[in-house]
């Protein structure tokens, strides 16, 4: 590390040039990645005489667009639709994740290969190949333009097992070994031992599955074709398709949906970024 | 544990056969009960479609309610072969998928290096910004970009205009030749976000007396990065090839759809758009399935290629 220090030392002059020729592109690659945000947000406040300028920040701001946009489609039942999708999604995909995942650490049994690889498979499976027959099937149960309907085919996630299974698999085995001793039923080994000491990994894969479930949309937007029964990504989409040409409003509803996740991100980011290190993404 | 203390108690019950069969039958049982709601799950929403979509493959159907499936033999692959748009959507594919690499591996790379060995808080502030485009939904990612290269008001064209660089709009998402590459920049500036932190993480687990060696050596920055990151990152590159190749072709899906529905005359689709068009808006329920069934053999056999070439190339530091 000294030595380091003095062959910077050396290079001085050439470093810092290389440093600030980096930092100049990092920074231009930091505004190309917000900039699109940075435009929705303005364009949303921009009136209708400005909306059509590249002004880079509205003169005039104002809320029309906003009030246009809660008038032109169900907003607030969208994102409602949202939040229970969103919710119900990252409820049931921890649920069925933590359940196989112990299984799957805590005991040898026979046919547990066969049943790993049937999980991690699945991964390969994309929604276009399977979306046919689960359309049928939703629509045979009656569950089309139903929230219900869009949750439950995707209430198991593939990438959250993996996930799991990797973090219990690293869980001290003294510990378990301990309680097991103590008598612990293998229920209660997974409530009151394994899931408190693991809730910082459990609750950042949380968050991300509540994300993924917030921005879900080719599955809903087959499933729910009327807008109240839908969530807002999929109203957002037609409204983006209607050709209204009322960018200002357009622009509104889309800060609007974005605005949950975006605030997520503004309180959790470290946590956030950590568990995409930690986990990867489907 | 658990296996040495049923070693412990299976000897003093070896003489009832009958108990110790009890006893490992409730022992064994308990996996497969966690296990159920997953397997279950999966079964249902995951392989039962699948081997679904296999059969439909061989029949023709129009989704109507009512309405029988009809077998058709290998009709409908004899059809997707000789269907217009399908050579250009594999084309498109193979496309979108070669082209999404500088996005996921290259910038990445360079992106994680550069910000690797910053001190402070500009290092979490890059990161942080390149993380965004990852968490916005993919449509509203398509809204946001359909409005900045919208073909009379958006912003691209206003500039252009200004700058006179080009004396007239250009309708870009009209254009076969723009659209496909924005696409393919849409898509992959929502990755790159993605990959420089999975590369992040790979380089902070590269051991630092590596570096202080070669420094010792005197060799410059662009060796250090020739001769010790990239073999130490070539199997998080590996991992993140095998991503990109298996996953790009679902990642460009939402930008076709929102951006030019596959078009202008389908020249900016890809093998997945095809699957939902004719599934969804053709009614086509026989061809979609030829497709989804072809496709996903295709890519089983990728992805099953590039694990092998993973466990032979990629090297590893133990």
């Amino acid at each position: 590390m000294i030595i380091k220090r003095e062959s910077i030392a050396v290079s001085f002059k050439q470093l810092k040039l290389t440093t600030i020729l980096q930092h100049v592109l990092l920074i231009l690659m930091g505004v190309i990645a917000i900039f699109p945000l940075y435009w929705m947000i303005i364009s949303s406040f921009k009136n209708e005489a400005e909306i059509f300028t590249a002004s880079f920040f509205p003169k005039d701001p104002t809320f029309t667009n906003y009030i246009y946009a809660f008038s032109e489609i169900p907003i607030a039942k969208m994102m409602l639709n949202s939040f229970i999708v969103a919710i119900l999604l990252t409820v049931f995909q921890l649920g069925t994740s933590i359940l196989s995942a112990y299984a799957l650490v805590r005991w040898k049994f026979k046919g547990s290969f066969f049943i790993y690889s049937i999980i991690s498979l699945s991964w390969l499976i994309p929604i276009q190949v399977i979306m046919i027959p689960n359309y049928v099937l939703i629509n045979q149960m009656g569950l089309n333009e139903k929230l219900l309907g869009i949750i439950i085919p995707l209430s198991v996630s593939t990438f959250a097992i993996l996930a799991l299974y990797q973090g219990f698999k690293a869980f001290p085995t003294a510990l378990i070994e301990a309680a097991i001793l103590e008598g612990e039923s293998d229920f209660g080994l997974l409530t009151k031992i394994i899931l408190p000491n693991l809730r910082s990994t459990i609750a950042s894969l949380g968050v991300l599955l509540f994300i993924s479930g917030w921005n879900e949309y080719l599955w809903p937007m087959l499933i729910t074709t009327n807008m109240e029964n839908a969530p807002i990504q999929i109203g957002l989409r037609s409204f983006v398709n209607s050709d209204t040409n009322l960018w200002g409003s357009l622009m509104a509803a889309t800060t609007i949906s974005s605005l949950p996740i975006l605030i997520i991100y503004f309180i959790l980011r470290r946590h956030i970024i950590d568990s995409f290190v930690k986990f990867g993404m489907k | 544990m658990s296996k040495i203390i049923e070693t412990k108690i299976n000897p003093t019950l070896s003489n009832n056969i009958e108990s110790v069969k009890k006893k490992r039958k409730k022992v064994n049982v308990k996996p497969y009960v966690y296990l159920l709601p997953a397997v279950i799950l999966l079964g249902i929403w995951m392989y039962r479609p699948l081997l679904t979509t296999f059969q439909l493959a061989f029949y023709q159907w129009s989704l109507v309610p009512g309405t029988t499936p009809v077998p058709v033999g290998w009709e409908n692959f004899l059809r997707l072969f000789a269907n217009k748009d399908f050579g250009i959507s594999i084309y498109n594919t193979i496309f979108y998928t070669i082209g999404l690499l500088p996005f996921s591996i290259v910038i990445p790379i360079l992106l994680a290096v550069a910000t690797h060995n910053m001190k402070g808080r500009m290092k979490n502030v890059y990161r942080a910004l390149f993380f965004i485009p990852l968490i916005l939904a993919p449509v509203s990612v398509g809204a946001i970009w359909r409005w900045l290269f919208h073909p009379s008001n958006g912003l691209v064209n206003i500039t252009l205009l200004d700058l006179g660089i080009i004396d007239q709009n250009i309708a870009f998402f009209s254009d076969p030749i723009f659209a496909k590459w924005l696409i393919l920049f849409i898509t992959g500036w929502k990755m790159i976000g993605f990959s420089t932190i999975m590369f992040s993480s790979a380089l902070t687990g590269i051991n630092r007396d590596y570096y202080e060696a070669v420094s010792l050596d005197g060799a410059s920055r662009f060796q250090t990065f020739k001769d010790i990151t990239l073999p130490l990152l070539s199997p998080m590159i590996m991992f993140m090839i095998t991503m990109s190749i298996l996953f790009s072709s679902q990642w460009t899906f939402a930008y076709i759809d929102i951006l030019t529905s596959g078009g202008p005359f389908g020249t900016s689709t890809n093998i997945y758009y095809e699957m939902y068009k004719h599934g969804f808006t053709n009614l086509d329920v026989g061809l979609s399935s030829a497709a989804a069934i072809l496709f996903f053999i295709v890519f089983s056999l990728i992805t099953l290629g590039l694990n092998q070439m993973t466990k032979k190339f990629a090297f590893n530091d133990n």
